[in-house]
């Protein structure tokens, strides 16, 4: 039966993820001198910044010029908080989403109707994609507050007809216990989840078999191939790949397919490209580099060659799945110092963020992530602490020990561990 | 069926259209909307070779045809239904039919065979057929500029502002003929200022401006979209922050 599921390899939409690489760059194009004109009309930002650059919006005639513009980076966005990367009026926006662990500098990212319709569609792809269908139960176990992405997985498994299993932050026993009386088939999680169900299961001596998964859609941090294949053999599972990027649409900017060589970008809708971090410089496909991404349609907040920070590969050979889209290799590394353990983004600007704002401590700090299956799993920070807190009562230490710990849980959404180590004076 | 990539064009000094890329698929109706002045005619004489002074690439069923005089585009199946002067007002009705083939010359017999075509889908026509075509009503004026287009076996029309002063009813028959035509296998692309009743018979649509293209989408899309709306279906906003 498997063979056969496989051997059909089911497309969403195929006009586009099999479309010939010539009539995808020009649509490309096409939908390029749109985002274009849209941006540098509509956002300020984007007038300031191609004026600045001596660029005219007819500069850009082709996908070629691109590499004209400018970057846009995490610091633009929150510089022109709350609306000023939007190119249309509050009144058109239908969504507007605030990711967490940003609370010093925050972002605001707006949808249109739209906007929505279009994300709907791409995580539908990506489900269709590794052979979900009407047929499935899909259980996600995201967290629906901090991964603001998750509601997707609802409205696109609608689409397909799929059914949908919204457990979120339920533990692992109610998870597993769900698994079993609902007979879910998918698990939708962040894979460090997934491991933990999967201890739990071994805890409770409940075998794979007993249990009616058969795909695992699994993503928002990063996890090797060594960690994919130990949970495919304990959860009895094929467990893929997806990647998205918060500030355009996370999920459903590229997901993996059933012929596993990489994650299928959706370049109808994102155009990438790969840079050198250090210098900029365009790196063509098979180099490995920053990922870059320009939106194609997205019409609330159209990014233009936004830096993702994220590092990984373009291959632009025809995938045996049929699909025409090109692949990324999955993302492993980062090119800024942000960590992400369990699945949340841990940002070093809002660890020092909160140190600044509780006296004695910091600035001066250190991170260490256990890991737990080659998984980030706990974070412990170590702060520098005055003389004077150090060697001072014991209450007060663990006082400040606690309130440090309250206050990183709140800015970063994680617990830490806190320790507090000798400052290095300066003389 | 036509691709138009990074179309300038320019009247004299002035540049009146910017890098317009568009395609037009075989069988789609994709309608052109925008102000007076967006560069929608322009674009499509430029398409149809009138206007000469363009940079760019412009390929019809995949063929490149820059260089080429109007008649040999029409010759490859493409017909403009231009705004202005769509049909011969002299001339009688079926003598318009008439030259509409004249690209073609067919024979006596295929020509009549042809006509009784157009007389089925053009009953009204048949009436008038030895009328002038000056003494023609707007919507028989506009009928028979579709008409003698078909006359000319098109693979895709291009008809300018074809609802252009008629009365409403009138309005909803030229679109349910664009529609029927399309529906027959023509290819339509369709410049209008009604863009109301232009998107809801498009597949798929441009909206330009100042000589760019702003926006595209499915008809359906575009009816929806507060920006259409505010720029073409009357309704206005103030500001970023209104809701």
């Amino acid at each position: 039966m498997g063979k056969v599921r496989e051997a059909i390899m089911p497309i969403f939409n195929p006009d586009i993820e099999t479309m010939d690489r010539r009539e995808l760059l020009e649509l490309q194009n096409e939908r390029l001198q749109i985002v274009i004109n849209q941006a540098y009309s509509n956002v300020d930002f984007y007038r300031r910044k191609f004026d600045e650059a001596g660029l005219n919006p007819d500069d850009i005639k082709t996908l070629d010029d691109l590499k004209k513009i400018p970057f846009t980076t995490r610091k633009d966005l929150m510089e022109n908080y709350p609306y000023g990367m939007f190119a249309v009026p509050l009144r058109d926006v239908v969504c507007l989403q605030f990711p967490l662990g940003l609370y010093g500098n925050p972002i605001v990212i707006g949808y249109t109707r739209k906007d929505l319709e279009v994300w709907r569609e791409l995580v539908a792809r990506i489900m269709v994609g590794i052979g979900i269908n009407e047929h499935d139960i899909i259980q996600v176990a995201f967290n629906y507050g901090l991964f603001l992405g998750a509601i997707r997985f609802n409205q696109s498994a609608e689409l397909i007809g799929a059914a949908v299993v919204p457990t979120s932050i339920a533990s692992a026993e109610v998870q597993l216990r769900i698994m079993q009386d609902f007979r879910s088939t998918v698990l939708a999680s962040t894979p460090s989840f997934a491991l933990h169900i999967m201890e739990t299961m071994q805890k409770k001596g409940v075998a794979p078999q007993s249990l009616s998964l058969k795909i695992g859609l699994l993503g928002a941090e990063p996890w090797s191939e060594e960690v994919q294949k130990l949970l495919e053999e304990s959860l009895g599972v094929k467990a893929y790949d997806i990647y998205g990027v918060m500030e355009l649409v996370e999920p459903g900017v590229a997901g993996e397919c059933t012929a596993r060589s990489g994650l299928h970008i959706f370049e109808d809708h994102f155009f990438p490209e790969v840079i050198d971090p250090v210098s900029g410089k365009v790196l063509g496909a098979g180099r490995e580099g920053e990922l870059v991404l320009t939106t194609l349609t997205t019409t609330a907040y159209p990014l233009l060659r936004y830096r993702t920070s994220d590092l990984t590969t373009l291959h632009t050979e025809p995938c045996s799945c049929g699909r025409t889209l090109a692949r990324m290799d999955r993302v492993l590394k980062r090119a800024d110092k942000m960590i992400s353990v369990r699945g949340i983004n841990v940002f070093p600007e809002k660890i020092e963020e909160v140190l600044a704002n509780i006296e004695g401590v910091g600035p001066g700090y250190s991170t260490t992530v256990t890991k737990k299956q080659g998984m980030n799993d706990q974070l412990k920070v170590s702060i520098q602490t005055s003389s004077a807190i150090l060697e001072g009562k014991e209450d007060r230490k663990t006082g400040l020990q606690e309130s440090l710990q309250l206050a990183l849980r709140r800015a970063i959404g994680l617990r830490v561990e806190v320790e507090l180590i000798k400052r290095q004076e300066k003389d | 069926m036509l691709k138009i990539k990074n179309i300038d064009a320019f009247f004299g000094k002035i540049q009146v259209l910017r890098h317009v890329t568009l395609h037009v698929g075989a069988g789609e109706i994709v309608s052109l909307i925008g102000a007076n002045g967006a560069g929608k005619t322009t674009l499509l004489n430029v398409i149809s070779g009138l206007h000469r002074s363009w940079n760019g690439s412009r390929v019809f069923l995949e063929v490149e045809t820059r260089g080429w005089r109007p008649e040999r585009i029409v010759g490859l199946g493409l017909i403009q239904v231009p705004e202005n002067e769509k049909v011969f007002t002299p001339l009688t009705v079926l003598e318009n039919l008439e030259l509409g083939a004249f690209l073609r010359r067919p024979s006596r017999g295929i020509l009549q065979h042809e006509l009784e075509g157009v007389w089925g889908q053009f009953p009204i026509l048949r009436e008038r057929k030895d009328q002038a075509a000056g003494t023609l009503s707007g919507g028989e004026r506009q009928m028979l500029a579709l008409a003698k287009a078909l006359m000319g076996k098109p693979k895709m029309i291009m008809a300018d502002e074809p609802s252009l002063g008629l009365a409403p009813t009138v309005v909803s028959e030229i679109f349910r003929i664009i529609r029927s035509l399309n529906e027959k296998g023509t290819t339509i692309l369709l410049v209008e200022q009604n863009a109301k009743e232009a998107l809801r018979i498009s597949r798929r649509a441009y909206v330009m401006d100042t000589g760019r293209v702003l926006l595209t989408g499915t008809g359906e899309d575009l009816l929806n979209n507060e920006e259409v709306k505010r720029a073409f279906l009357g309704k206005d906003y103030h500001g970023k922050w209104e809701r």
